[in-house]
């Protein structure tokens, strides 16, 4: 699709590249030109910039953000899945009693799923209040989960400890909180072992987890977790929808737990063949997949925007270099009579329009550059990547549209007639 | 080497005619001439009388519309355009009436443009060479716009000189020029000739012509007159002359 003219105008970059090179005359004498109409050549070339500068700083964004989701899903291995409760759309739902997930269905699948290794409920609220003395702390997202968390989703306390089963078994309260609780609570790592009150009741501070930085505007330090029976006890409302996490016994097992947990629910959930499920299995793998796709998907919507600028730049240039062929229509004449022909003329404009556009997409490429760089300074954002491809690409496609822009104006001044040329005021 | 008399140039019945909307100007109605190697030609007549549309044909820059140009025994009309390019710049040297150079370009790199387009070897010692002779190489480094009307009418003739070519075609080369500047101009044809080198000249001007050793005079895009000075024959006659005497 969108990326077949690419390739082909990767191929044919070389190709014009050497074929300037080998009339390097062409070269300089482009250079005279540009550099006698620097005002002009710059104002010609302002659309290929703009162009170029938005290729380097929207690859380098869209590269960055990519790096760092695909890092953040590497982290957590691609054995590992979320189930959760679904309601499906209006129109399959006949038939379907209300929509749950809780203990008891986690339970079971538990017991009757072999083919993971790990399993923890994962009870969620977004809107916790923690109070440490006369601090206070809210809208705190708080996890009810089990020790298995910490291995599911690799995140460990590096201060204190985790909650063990014996803590989940009796429903403790006990709390390992995120590294950005500190601040807010005004304290620091000697808070382990000292009490805080979650919700209005009394939990032991036994650990922090490791500091994991922000994921967008998502700051993963503010958390607190604490076992996923002490959560349901403070907050009953949502014992009868909670997802779990899930970790596959290995990669080649992912599709067989899938199978397994599928089958578990559907049946305790008394579905019928024809109903859909009233659940849903993220898996990793899958996102990794889907974000892959994604990923593509914004490469072809950049190279499509990007090949709509060139066409504008493009145009200038053509609009520029036909200006410019009718001014120097005597030095055409002039160059023809000393043996020209017409493909040297027809080169030589050529090499002007392809110089003129890579020099655009330099200046673009600089452009980009500094904005990825200005960009980088802000605070929150993830760290830039601009690959040496996108520049490359984005040199080849300025050039080429040099070479597609200016056979026009070339073609133009190559038959043109000597003597009309010389006659040509 | 063809049928020909072993002229450089031959013109037989050549027509020219441009249509211009509806209208039809016949500027060239039938020329027929010779030129040989090493002539020194001023060609004359009123203006509108088909000269530069003659010198154009003869430079190749232009093709014929009737009637035969064999330039070398050769039929110039049946050539491609890349073979008439190729004629320019190996065989044919151009002055014109207002230079022509490049601007923002050295008198040097003027002068190496026909080597370049013929892709010939020692383009720069070529073009010095050439500067030499019309005795501009300390103005090699300049640019057109530092140069006077003469010195810049010097580089051109540099440049039809540098790919050492058959003839030298001027139209009306000082035309631009006071008469002294002129003067200085016409001393080099002078000394070119001297050298071998066949030269035809556009002029309106009887002292200029004067100075040629013959003058074909044009009227209506007809041959009016051709007259050979006899005071100084071609050097190929002169040559003859010897061999006969010698007998
Ligand atoms: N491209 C053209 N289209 C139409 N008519 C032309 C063209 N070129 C020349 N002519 C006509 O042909 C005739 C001869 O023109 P030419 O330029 O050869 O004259 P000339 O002898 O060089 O005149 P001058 O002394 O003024 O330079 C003129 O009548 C001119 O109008
Ligand atoms: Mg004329």
């Amino acid at each position: 699709m969108m990326l077949r003219p690419i390739r082909w105008l990767l191929r044919l970059f070389p190709w014009m590249i050497s074929v300037i090179l080998r009339n390097g005359q062409n070269v300089i004498t482009a250079f005279v030109q540009i550099w006698a109409n620097k005002g002009r050549s710059i104002l010609t070339t302002l659309g290929i910039i703009i162009a170029v500068t938005s290729i380097i700083a929207v690859v380098s964004f869209v590269q960055g953000f990519g790096n760092f989701i695909t890092d953040m899903v590497r982290g957590y291995g691609t054995q590992f899945m979320v189930v959760r409760p679904y309601t499906p759309p209006e129109r399959y739902r006949a038939g379907l009693g209300r929509v749950t997930l809780d203990l008891s269905d986690i339970e079971a699948v538990r017991v009757e799923c072999d083919a993971l290794s790990r399993l923890t409920p994962f009870v969620y609220t977004g809107e916790a209040e923690v109070v440490y003395g006369s601090e206070k702390a809210e809208g705190v997202p708080m996890r009810g989960v089990t020790e298995d968390y910490q291995t599911i989703r690799n995140f460990y306390v590096d201060a204190g400890r985790f909650f063990g089963p014996v803590d989940v078994e009796t429903a403790a309260h006990v709390v390992v909180l995120g590294r950005t609780l500190l601040k807010s609570l005004q304290c620091d790592e000697s808070i382990i072992g000292e009490y805080v009150y979650i919700g209005g009741a009394r939990f032991r501070v036994i650990g922090l987890l490791q500091r994991k930085g922000s994921f967008g505007p998502e700051d993963q330090d503010e958390t607190i977790m604490v076992p996923y029976t002490t959560a349901i006890k403070l907050y009953p409302d949502l014992r009868k929808s909670i997802p779990f996490l899930v970790e596959a016994d290995g990669e080649g097992n992912i599709d067989k737990a899938y199978g397994q947990i599928t089958r578990v629910l559907r049946r305790r959930h008394s579905l019928q063949a024809g109903q859909p499920d009233d659940f849903r299995i993220d898996r990793q793998d899958q996102m990794v997949r889907q974000f892959e796709r994604v990923k593509t998907v914004a490469s072809s919507i950049l190279a499509g925007i990007v090949s709509i600028s060139l066409v504008v730049g493009g145009v200038g240039i053509m609009n520029i270099m036909l200006v410019s062929v009718t001014e120097r229509t005597r030095e055409i004449g002039l160059r023809k009579s000393v043996g020209g022909r017409r493909r040297d003329i027809l080169l030589q404009f050529l090499t002007e329009a392809v110089v003129l556009c890579t020099i655009g997409g330099l200046i673009g490429v600089g452009f980009g550059f500094a904005i990825s760089y200005l960009a980088s300074l802000h605070p929150n954002m993830v760290e830039l990547d601009t690959p040496w491809w996108s520049v490359a690409l984005a040199l080849a496609f300025s050039a080429g549209a040099g070479v597609i822009f200016g056979i026009i104006p070339a073609f133009k001044a190559a038959v043109i007639h000597p003597i009309d040329a010389m006659r040509h005021e | 080497m063809g049928d020909t008399n072993g002229a450089l140039i031959e013109l037989i019945g050549l027509e020219k005619t441009y249509r211009v909307g509806t209208e039809i100007v016949r500027a060239l109605r039938g020329v027929t001439v010779s030129i040989h190697e090493n002539e020194y030609v001023a060609i004359m007549g009123p203006s509108g009388s088909g000269k530069s549309t003659l010198m154009n044909i003869v430079g190749c820059l232009d093709i014929p519309t009737g009637g035969t140009f064999n330039l070398r025994g050769k039929d110039v009309s049946k050539l491609s355009q890349s073979r008439l390019a190729r004629i320019r710049g190996r065989q044919i040297g151009f002055v014109f009436q207002s230079f022509e150079l490049l601007p923002r370009t050295t008198a040097l790199k003027n002068v190496q443009l026909p080597l370049l387009y013929a892709q010939v070897s020692h383009q720069r010692k070529r073009a010095l060479a050439a500067l030499e002779r019309v005795s501009l190489s300390d103005r090699a480094k300049h640019r057109p716009n530092q140069l006077s009307g003469g010195q810049k009418q010097r580089v051109a003739i540099a440049r039809a000189l540098a790919q050492e070519p058959d003839i030298i075609l001027a139209d009306e080369p000082t035309g631009n020029l006071d008469s002294e500047t002129g003067e200085e101009i016409m001393t080099i044809f002078d000394s070119l000739h001297a050298d071998g080198q066949t030269i035809i000249i556009v002029t309106h001007e009887e002292s200029i012509a004067a100075r040629c050793r013959r003058v074909i005079r044009l009227k209506d895009g007809l041959i009016e007159s051709d007259e050979r000075r006899g005071d100084s024959l071609p050097q190929a006659e002169v040559s003859r002359a010897v061999s006969l005497a010698a007998s």
